[in-house]
């Protein structure tokens, strides 16, 4: 065995200086808030919003709900768009990558919704179905397609052409190439598409309550501005934060369980 | 005096941070001036490893390398190395690549402009000077990595598998393209290969390495036929005989 | 037509026949059959008023549209709400970049720098620039400056990625080779290291791009008297769908061009680089 196994020393040195940067970080922050250099209107310091944390696991004041309604609410709607918009958009990606038709008919007005942010819908939607969880939903599917689209369509042009030619002089039909080929081959990039689309999915999410709502963490924010209560502010802004890199981190794992045979 | 003195260098390294790996052992040889030195050996037997010690990119973990009879202190412009996967940059043209070395010197651009222009056209790139590497096949961008390489005038040509990554109708041209201009502007090369046509093609002489981790010295092989030389010579034939039958390589 | 060495590409047209089952498969015929059928599904639907009136009828959009170019809306025509959206646009990412980029470089070349900056990057990351805009609000009031501050939030954290993970993933040898020319260490960050990050550096531009028009629109319709969001706000405030579809169209065209902007930009600069067909 030409191999031997060595124990390396990581530089701690390194280490020890991001914990002092980031601590100093966050006294910094707290010494700004506790000495008036920043009024407390406009600023709470780690540990008010950790206070704060604390007493909204279970008071419903001020904004009427407990903190993991708010977060449920958020997940529920990030979700539903969510996976309305995989459910549509993976498959108009990968149909749209292999078949002319289908990206004929469908690209223009992909590339007409596509430049438009989705929350420049909110007005629109509110016209159509008011403040309720439908117009949410449908602010976050428009937000997830996108992504998932493209991956995929990129996913399906990118199949080897060879893979292409070989399955032709078998006789393959078209469809049976796409099927057996062309989706197979384009599944890692429609999973990179699940991760993008998430992002952008929460993202728009925390958009769209931040206008129209009576729960969930974008309301939470928009209230806090409101009642000028800064720690309910940056309270939400953290779980919005929080929530999000969690979710990324279950997708991940999920995805690298799923896709553990495949090379990315 | 020789040129080039490898005396017992060995190498070792850390690999994903926890593998020691035990690259190189006991290497010794020597380089005469101007002399065409290929080091033969199968893969994964330093050979690379070993051109970048003398390039002075790595250091031995033990042993030394001199380079007229000082000791090798890091990379040089006294010594060229060219790469096996090319490594031209990509946002400059063939001009901007081959005229880089003189320009890291401070030359003015007038003077750098000229030597890089005789190397280009040294190498055959004639006419191609505006051209970028993505628009070039790859038997093109070696040839702009070797009027890189020797547009600094290095003492010291250092070739590491440079046609590796070539088709077999490619490599041939190169091999006597490579014969042209070493014929044309003698240097000191050490050049890298697993090829033994392609040794034997070139070599003024041919150290082999074997073993795999680590890489060991093998028999030492003088190439005395006259140049330039015939894939289908019998006397070609017969030395190329000699080394597979010395070594573990297989055609 | 490029020539490489010992292989030249000749380029042959052939006429085909012309068959009219050819012509449906034909990419631009569908296109133009496609985008005639939205205008049209878009009329019947608004027609036969499936939303409950909430879909304008496509003429009604445009000759909105052409009102707002004449009739100015809280002040403003059509092109001084889009230049007053792109105007916080371009300061913004102006900020945002200069700041984000050559601190991402930094970071990525200085293994301090990295690791003071890096775990207050990681913490600040995951929050979505949107939910800074209360926040912003509260400190700036609801001038200019809360837009523009959100727009750098939002311009700064894939400027930033890209410009770090550009540097990270230059081919490690390319800085051999200038060690090899005779190079110094300033040498091989300024020949290379800045070169070979451009892409990447242009990647992140246009991705913050589009994360800053969401931005600023964002902004706009929260708390502000002009520009696009704004538009499409006062289109639901006056009950006027039309208005508000006009603006969505504006911005799309107004998005659309920066998008242009940034691409020809990076032709000049990165000549050389040669990607993916445009998605």
């Amino acid at each position: 065995m030409p191999y031997e196994e060595v124990r390396v020393r990581v530089p701690i040195g390194l280490r020890i200086l991001s914990v002092a940067a980031l601590g100093a970080f966050l006294l910094g922050w707290e010494l700004v808030v506790r000495l008036d250099v920043v009024p407390s209107t406009m600023l709470a310091s780690p540990s008010q919003v950790m206070g704060l944390f604390a007493i909204k696991l279970t008071d419903p004041q001020p904004d009427g709900a407990v903190l993991h309604v708010h977060i449920w609410t958020s997940i529920q709607e990030a979700f539903t768009g969510y996976f309305l918009s995989l459910l549509v958009g993976i498959p108009l990606g990968l149909l749209m990558g292999w078949f002319v038709v289908a990206e004929g008919l469908f690209r223009p007005v992909f590339e007409l919704i596509r430049p438009i942010p989705p929350i420049a819908w909110i007005p629109l939607t509110i016209f159509w179905f008011g403040i309720g969880l439908a117009g949410k939903v449908f602010i976050i599917w428009v937000a997830g397609l996108v992504p998932c689209v493209i991956n995929s369509y990129v996913g399906v042009k990118m199949t080897n052409p060879t893979l292409i030619q070989m399955a032709r002089t078998y006789g393959a039909s078209d469809w049976q190439i796409f099927i057996k080929i062309c989706v197979p081959s384009a599944l890692p990039m429609v999973f990179g598409a699940l991760q993008i689309s998430l992002a952008y999915c929460w993202t728009n999410l925390v958009g769209a309550e931040l206008l129209a709502a009576d729960t969930g963490l974008g309301y939470l924010i928009t209230m806090g501005r409101r009642l000028a209560r800064p720690d309910l502010v940056i309270l939400g802004m953290l779980m919005v934060g929080l929530t999000g890199a969690v979710i990324g981190v279950m997708i991940d794992y999920v995805e690298r369980r799923l896709l553990a045979g495949i090379r990315r | 005096m020789a040129k080039i003195v490898c005396d017992r260098v060995s190498k070792e390294f850390i690999q994903k941070g926890k593998i020691r790996v035990h690259v190189l052992e006991e290497i010794s040889l020597e380089v005469k001036e101007n002399e065409f030195l290929v080091i033969l050996g199968p893969g994964q037997s330093g050979k690379s490893t070993l051109l970048r010690i003398i390039a002075g990119l790595e250091t031995p973990t033990s042993g030394s390398v001199f380079i007229d009879g000082k000791p090798v202190d890091g990379p040089h412009p006294s010594r060229g190395l060219v790469f096996q996967s090319y490594m031209l940059f990509a946002w400059k043209t063939v001009m901007g690549n081959v005229e880089m070395g003189p320009k890291l010197r401070g030359l003015p651009k007038k003077e750098r402009r000229e030597i890089a222009q005789h190397y280009i056209n040294l190498v055959g790139l004639k006419g191609f000077e505006k051209y970028y590497p993505h628009q070039l096949s790859g038997g093109m961008k070696q040839r702009v990595g070797i009027a890189r390489a020797y547009a600094n005038n290095p003492d010291i040509m250092l070739l590491d598998e440079p046609f590796g990554q070539l088709d077999a109708q490619t490599r041939y041209f190169m091999e006597k393209e490579t014969v042209r201009i070493w014929e044309a502007e003698k240097r000191t090369v050490v050049f890298v290969t697993n090829n033994i046509d392609e040794a034997v093609y070139l070599a003024d002489r041919i150290v082999t390495l074997k073993g795999k981790l680590p890489g060991r010295m093998g028999p030492t092989f003088v190439v005395d036929l006259p140049r330039p030389r015939e894939h289908t010579d019998q006397a070609f034939l017969e030395l190329r005989q000699e080394i597979i039958d010395s070594t573990e390589l297989v055609l | 037509m490029v020539t490489i060495a010992n292989e030249i590409k000749v380029e042959v047209k052939e006429r085909g026949q012309f068959r009219p089952l050819k012509l449906l498969k034909n990419r631009w015929f569908l296109y133009a059959l496609s985008l005639a059928g939205f205008i049209y599904l878009w009329h019947w639907t608004a027609e036969r008023r499936v939303f409950g009136g909430g879909l304008p009828l496509p003429w009604d959009v445009l000759v909105q549209l052409g009102k707002l170019t004449v009739d100015p809306l809280a002040g403003k025509n059509l092109f001084e709400h889009t230049w007053a959206s792109t105007r916080r646009i371009l300061i913004g990412f102006a900020i945002g970049s200069s700041i984000a980029v050559p601190l991402g470089l930094f970071m990525a070349l200085n293994k301090y720098a990295n690791a003071i900056v890096k775990p207050i990057f990681d913490l600040l990351k995951p929050m979505p620039p949107i939910a800074w805009i209360s926040i912003s609000i509260l400190w700036f009031g609801i001038e200019e400056t809360p837009k523009v501050f959100i727009i750098v939030i939002g311009t700064v954290v894939p400027c930033l990625l890209n410009a770090y993970n550009g540097v990270r993933l230059v081919e490690p040898q390319l800085y051999d080779v200038v060690k090899m020319l005779g190079g110094t260490r300033k040498d091989e960050i300024i020949q290379v290291c800045f070169p070979a990050a451009f892409p990447a550096i242009f990647a992140g531009l246009q991705i913050s791009l589009s994360i800053a028009w969401t931005c600023v629109i964002a902004a706009e319709l929260v708390a502000a008297r002009s520009g696009l969001g704004f538009v499409t706000l006062q289109g639901m405030t006056l009950s006027r769908p039309a208005m508000t579809v006009a603006g969505m169209i504006a911005i799309a065209v107004a998005a659309w061009l920066t998008t242009l902007l940034v691409s020809g930009l990076e032709r000049i600069v990165c000549p050389w680089k040669r990607g993916l067909e445009n998605v």
